[in-house]
């Protein structure tokens, strides 16, 4: 099973390469007929049924360690093949890809042809897309002069342009924290006068000033505990982590549980009722 | 990757066995007709007042799902805005789904669209609505923010896995004066939210979501089992620090040694 498994996903050239992409395309057209053709009632149960043997294949592959399995070397043979379950999972992400391309061309495309207000981004779209994918193809397949171009054209643009955007919208984040701050330290109950101390108290311990101003308690003993630096390495240590570890454990048990849902396709309400 | 971290190990095995013991014992019986009983969120019966609003104001509603890809986090995010688009179809209101993961965007289509056939409405699905920007993270946040203010939403509704661009979007829908609601169960974002938006749910809220806004006895009864689950450990979390305290009180008493080591091989520190 494992051999065939690895002969499926070792890397093919040429005719082998052609005769496996035209083959994996046959199969999923043939799959999707498949699945189109029938009635919705045995279209529920296969999609139920894949959905359980994909899950359980994850489950079997991390709840069951090596040792427990009667192989020499101990090994979990699923976990062999993971590389090309992943492999599986990047090439679905690429035909959606392909899809979400195809919705932004439609979008754009009908305000520069519309001539709508802003077209003008629209278009920008289409010359930035163009060119990033023209440069990037390019410096990878060209030779001689036009790739030496096309590499220099293609840094400019992702790590010129882009890079440099990506940076300049994480900067914001700064001037954006000090105006939500100013709104959450407003004391207007109590709990936002307690929020309002805490805060108080580890921007200080965070601050050379802020250590200056309790220097004069002693480093030991009990007075030492009133120093702002201990103050607020024990407010973020006990009282803060307490509470994210709380909140962290809820949201996994809560992950957990909407897993087994679909896992078993028990999932219900608004949108797994109907879609299948 | 060593074993033990790699594979489950046996508290891993105590642990999951248990909370899907119970989510599944009262999934069992919620079905079976039980009636259960789940407490007021205020951030979810928000969302409907986020629809009335954007009715009134003749605006549209903004439905971001962060980052998120086509996992738990992401599917629980679209069961919350098909009620969303179901909501806002019987009044006519467009909802706008920016979204950074295009495999979600084939999701999010679909659900928008069987969402306004649910309530008869299906011309009032506008495939330019539901919006795929960018897969990188800025870029997305960028193209929200740019809707945000050019369609100037009346509601915006963050709703999956957010990273740093969570305040970037909070705040620029404050300066539009949006009503906001967010769930994420990215930790970190958490309090960004809470400072800048109306509502917040936090926690294993989010995953409640579908339970309280569909009422199905099996998402109420797949919740209690949560709960449950959540008290037995919370019993093992008990026990073992009291075992631990006492054994440091009395670090002579022979069955307290016993107990302590028993915990710490099945619960290791990791």
């Amino acid at each position: 099973m494992i051999s065939f498994w690895h002969w499926i996903s070792a890397p093919r050239h040429g005719w082998q390469l052609t005769a496996f992409i035209f083959g994996a395309l046959a199969i999923g057209c043939g799959v999707l007929a498949l699945l189109a053709s029938t009635t919705p009632r045995y279209r529920k149960t296969l999609v139920a049924a894949v959905t359980f043997l994909a899950g359980l294949y994850y489950a079997i592959e991390f709840l069951i360690p090596p040792s427990l399995w009667p192989l020499d070397p101990p090994r979990n043979p699923f976990s062999e093949v993971q590389p090309l379950v992943g492999t599986l999972t990047q090439i679905i992400w690429s035909f959606a890809l392909f899809l979400g391309v195809w919705n932004l061309f439609l979008i754009h495309g009908r305000a520069v042809a519309k001539r709508s207000r802003g077209w003008y981004n629209s278009a920008a779209f289409f010359i930035s897309f163009f060119a990033i994918m023209g440069a990037g193809l390019l410096k990878d397949y060209a030779h001689g002069p036009v790739a030496k171009v096309s590499q220099s054209v293609f840094t400019i643009l992702f790590s010129g342009f882009l890079t440099s955007l990506d940076a300049t919208m994480f900067s914001l984040i700064a001037f954006y924290i000090v105006s939500a701050a100013y709104r959450a330290f407003r004391v207007k109950s109590l709990e936002a006068g307690l929020m309002m101390a805490a805060a108080g108290i580890i921007m200080l311990a965070l601050v050379p000033v802020g250590a200056e101003i309790t220097n004069w308690l002693p480093s030991t003993g009990f007075l030492s505990a009133l120093r702002v630096e201990r103050m607020g390495y024990w407010l973020l240590t006990s009282p803060n982590m307490a509470a994210q570890r709380a909140i962290a454990f809820g949201i996994a048990v809560g992950g957990l549980a909407m897993g087994l849902r679909i896992w078993l396709s028990l999932e219900r309400g608004n949108f797994f009722d109907r879609q299948l | 990757m060593s074993e033990a971290s790699q594979y489950a190990s046996p508290a891993v095995w105590i642990v999951e066995s248990l909370l899907a013991f119970f989510i599944l014992w009262k999934i069992l019986s919620a079905r079976r007709g039980r009636e259960l009983f789940i407490r007021r969120i205020p951030g979810l019966s928000a969302l409907d007042e986020a629809v009335g609003r954007a009715t009134e104001m003749g605006r549209p509603i903004l439905f971001a799902p962060g980052l998120s890809g086509l996992d738990i986090v992401g599917l629980q995010s679209m069961a919350i805005l098909s009620h969303v688009v179901r909501k806002a179809a019987k009044y006519g209101t467009r909802v706008i789904v920016p979204l950074a993961d295009p495999v979600l965007y084939t999701v999010a289509e679909e659900v928008a669209k069987d969402a306004y056939n649910a309530e008869g409405v299906p011309e009032q699905f506008d495939a330019e609505d539901i919006r795929f920007l960018s897969d990188r993270q800025f870029a997305w946040a960028s193209g929200v923010v740019g809707i945000l203010h050019r369609e100037q939403v009346a509601s915006a509704l963050y709703f999956g896995y957010y990273f740093a661009e969570s305040l970037i979007l909070a705040e620029n829908g404050q300066m539009i004066g949006a009503i906001q609601v967010a769930g994420t169960p990215a930790t970190t974002q958490i309090p960004f939210f809470l400072a800048s938006c109306d509502y917040t749910i936090i926690g294993d809220e989010y995953y409640a979501a579908s339970a309280y806004l569909s009422r199905e006895p099996t998402l109420l009864g797949s919740l209690v089992g949560q709960d449950m689950g959540k008290l037995v450990i919370i019993g093992i979390i008990a026990l073992g620090s009291i075992a631990f305290t006492a054994n440091a009180i009395w670090p002579n008493v022979g069955w307290l040694c016993d107990l302590t080591n028993t915990i710490a091989k099945y619960f290791p520190r990791s």
